[in-house]
């Protein structure tokens, strides 16, 4: 895929150094983590479920190729994995695509919202129209700053073109969205599990250490490195999302007391 | 790669339903013929319908359970897995609307046997005696047609039947003690006791939570495995489905699950004659009763009596006060999110299990009335994720940044009193869902006591995580919980139910759920949704035949029917202090 060679390294980098940061099997600071490693200590719907989804990807259903093809790219800026070797790099387009594929949803939609499909299917328009207005050309084909300008510009509630098409759908709400979806495919991988040091499933077997943060015998330390975001990102930095005040939690949020 | 320590239990060879790895239940389960009339049909088999059905059953009522969504086997179909836990919540289609919309599905609705108490956090505090009396008090909200003293007994006896776990005094509203001991502390309650302590603040610690310490009769003690709200596998975590539904199977219920209840009919007289229903194969049906049980909780029970609006009832059944759907209520939930530089790990240990409610009560200083609560909440990745993305605006490398920061975060949830305002309601909306029957459109909006509370709350809490150590604190706005919409009290014209749960306009048609709530305080609303059951079924018990062949309205208040508890109940227990 040519927009992965345009126009700069998309690593992150080592600020001691100025390097790039991988390609690697595990990044996180917990080296040598594996969850996975602990499956048999799990109960056995657990482990199909986890194995499943690790195993078995989802074909491309919903999406065209083209659209899946889109959606690829901006999901490598939405969560950014070139820090992952191409063996270790957990599929995020698959899981959207089956979820809309199934029809399947989080039991409400927004009044100012089209059905999740449609949602996806207009962003997808609108964010090729932002980057033939702005930039000249298909959004695959830019580099990784022009590219994060345009979802930069999701996040702000401000899209520079496609206003037709985002007359339709409360922008916030698609970009929140977008980013849930990929949070949700990516941070249900046990490989992002290990990467965060979260113990994963825990039955039968328990947790005994509860208390300041300690590890269990099976789990790792932590072993901190620095890194910073490539010079040519825009997602590195904290900023509310415009429209958030308004608008209460993120969708799909689960409960939480 | 290191070496686990021990492995999975004993593989069962098991035909029957199991409910945890050690209670179980056996298949098939006893079906009333086709046709046949029952005494009592419950629509949803949640915290409500499951004591009430539990009750009914125990007392000889023959009565039909019926639930939108399947009768869990918790071995076969329940996993220790965020994403996996995605099937036990109300996914059907809602539409939210308003300034300030609400979430629903994971958020705070349940679908299958057990309901929301099959996902809930388990946090099982009383309401206030103040709560009972907010009109008369404070000038706002309304006043609920009973007070503390009528829901007391109900609370003790559910702390038992639950049991609920916490300290042997805890002192806010009217102090009491708890008859199972508080939960050790995990990493976020040290947290929250660090900073309350810094700031003098009063905290309970290990509960009160709804979680065994100890193992009880056939369900084990909490393994601190953390996934409380994707389903307790364990069966420590107290919900209707292990506690209450199979000693109502025991005693004669039915369940029937995976049957969509689409329509109460009214016949002559002004009563109800049973419900029409979508089975598993999407057939539709007709069940016959004498009397009909909603407790659907508030979005599904408001929308089952819209939509069986009728000939007398064209508003919607019941609902002559125009009431039906309004006064819904959320309790504001924003989470609040505190970095440490040393670990903190906050996915071990339930979430729930400690708490403060020194600030519940109405402060004329603060400029609002009302109050909240403070308490330990412990998102697993995908959830913080998402907080990541609200509380931070993270996306991109900056949320894989924090995310690998992960275990040195620590997450408490403010829980704070939304007044009930009749705008606030559920409507049905133009769109059906697969059943043909119109969905649910709900419309929310904060008001100005509302809004002056949360900013006051949210940065009390804030104040709190800075008061441990943190380093970095931000928060989310959201919600938690659902009451309300089909509220109780003693005039017809402003409420839908009296204080039994019976409606005021159908002597035979009974709500018996988090909707019958006037308000809501700041406590978790499970323990007050089961306390309310048993008490409106103790009515239905007392008043017996009556029900069934009567338009009378007996309001006499009815004897306590302690014998009717789940056996292992008694023999457990605190004593009581003295007012």
């Amino acid at each position: 895929m040519n927009y992965q060679n345009a126009q700069g390294d998309r690593r992150p980098v080592d600020p001691r150094t100025g390097k790039p940061i991988g390609p690697m099997a595990q990044p996180g600071y917990y080296p040598g983590f594996s969850t996975l490693s602990q499956q048999k200590f799990w109960d056995a719907k657990t482990r199909d479920v986890v194995l499943d989804r690790v195993n078995n990807v989802p074909p491309i259903r919903f999406f065209s190729p083209e659209e899946a093809k889109l959606l690829e790219a901006i999901c490598d800026r939405v969560l950014p994995q070139d820090d992952r070797d191409q063996a270790h790099k957990i599929p995020i387009v698959p899981q959207i695509d089956k979820r809309l594929y199934e029809n399947s949803h989080d039991g409400y939609r927004y009044v100012d919202m089209p059905p999740d499909r449609d949602a996806f299917r207009l962003g997808l328009r609108g964010i090729q129209e932002i980057a033939q207005q702005q930039y000249g050309s298909g959004f695959l084909d830019l580099g990784p700053r022009e590219q994060d300008e345009i979802l930069q510009s999701l996040h702000d509630g401000k899209p520079s073109a496609g206003h037709e098409i985002w007359k339709k759908m409360a922008v916030h709400h698609f970009w929140l969205m977008l980013v849930s979806d990929c949070a949700e495919a990516y941070y249900s991988h046990p490989w992002a599990w290990d990467e965060i040091g979260f113990g994963g499933p825990a039955y039968p077997r328990a947790y005994m250490r509860l208390e300041r943060g300690e590890a269990e015998p099976w789990e790792s330390e932590e072993e901190r490195y620095e890194w910073e975001p490539p010079a040519n990102s825009l997602s590195g930095k904290y900023e509310l999302v415009a429209g958030r005040v308004e608008h209460f939690g993120s969708p799909a949020q689960g409960g939480t007391h | 790669m290191k070496a686990p320590l021990w492995g999975e239990f004993r593989s069962q060879k098991r035909k029957s339903h199991m409910l945890g790895p050690i209670q179980r239940i056996e298949t098939p389960m006893h079906r009333f013929p086709e046709g046949e009339e029952v005494d009592y049909v419950i629509v949803g088999v949640g915290a409500g319908g499951g004591v009430v059905l539990q009750r009914l059953a125990r007392a000889g009522f023959r009565v039909i359970g019926f639930d939108a969504g399947p009768f869990w086997d918790t071995e076969r179909d329940w996993v220790s897995d965020e994403k996996g836990a995605h099937n036990l919540y109300w996914n059907d289609l809602r539409i939210t609307a308003g300034q300030h919309p609400l979430a629903f599905g994971a958020n705070n609705s349940g679908k299958g046997v057990g309901g929301g108490t099959v996902h809930w956090a388990s946090f099982a505090p009383r309401l206030h005696p103040s709560d009972f009396r907010i009109r008369s008090e404070d000038g706002v909200g309304f006043d609920w047609p009973i007070t503390y003293s009528d829901l007391k007994p109900y609370y003790e006896l559910l702390e038992l039947e639950l049991p609920v776990s916490g300290p042997s005094y805890f002192p806010w509203g009217d102090p009491h003690g708890y008859p199972y001991a508080p939960h050790p502390m995990g990493g976020v309650g040290d947290v929250l006791i660090q900073g309350c302590t810094k700031l003098g603040i009063r905290v309970s610690a290990g509960g009160p939570v709804a979680i065994l310490e100890g193992s009880r009769a056939d369900r084990p003690h909490c393994i601190y495995r953390g996934f409380c709200i994707q389903g307790c596998k364990v069966g420590a975590k107290a919900s209707t489905l292990i506690t209450h539904v199979p000693d109502a199977i025991g005693n004669g219920a039915e369940i029937r699950a995976n049957c969509m209840v689409s329509r109460i009919h009214l016949g002559e007289n002004r009563r109800v004659t049973g419900v029409s229903y979508f089975d598993p194969e999407g057939r539709e049906h007709f069940q016959k009763a004498k009397a009909v049980i909603v407790a659907g909780y508030s979005i599904e029970t408001p929308r089952l009596l819209l939509n069986s609006a009728c000939p007398g009832f064209e508003n919607g059944l019941a609902n002559s006060s125009d009431c039906v759907g309004r006064y819904l209520m959320a309790q504001a939930g924003n989470v609040v999110l505190g970095r440490f530089e040393e670990l903190v790990r906050m996915y071990k240990a339930p979430p729930a299990h400690a708490l403060t409610e020194e600030f519940y009560e109405t402060d004329p200083k603060r400029g609002f009335a009302r109050g909240f609560a403070i308490q330990t909440v412990g998102p697993l990745p995908i959830a913080f994720s998402k907080q990541m993305m609200t509380a931070k605006g993270a996306w991109g490398w900056g949320l894989r940044s924090v995310m690998m920061d992960y275990n040195h975060w620590a997450a408490f949830g403010f829980l704070g009193e939304i007044l009930p305002n009749a705008e606030n309601r559920v409507q049905l909306a133009e769109e059906k869902d697969q059943f043909g029957i119109p969905i649910a459109k709900v419309t929310f909006n904060l008001y100005d006591n509302d809004k002056k509370l949360i900013e006051y709350g949210k940065n009390k809490t804030m104040e709190v995580m800075w008061a441990a150590g943190a380093q970095e604190v931000v928060q989310e706005a959201r919600y938690a919980h659902l009451v309300g919409a089909a509220r109780m009290g003693d005039d017809p014209a402003t409420s839908v139910v009296d204080q039994f749960g019976r409606t005021h306009d159908i002597t035979n048609l009974f709500i018996c759920d988090g909707s019958i709530m006037p308000t809501q305080g700041s406590a978790n609303p499970g323990l007050t949704i089961m306390a309310l059951a048993a008490r409106v079924a103790d009515c239905l018990i007392s008043q017996g035949e009556k029900i069934f062949n009567s338009n009378e309205r007996d309001m006499q208040r009815p004897p306590m029917r302690r014998d009717l508890s789940p056996p292992d109940t008694w023999g457990h227990g605190m004593p009581t202090f003295s007012s």
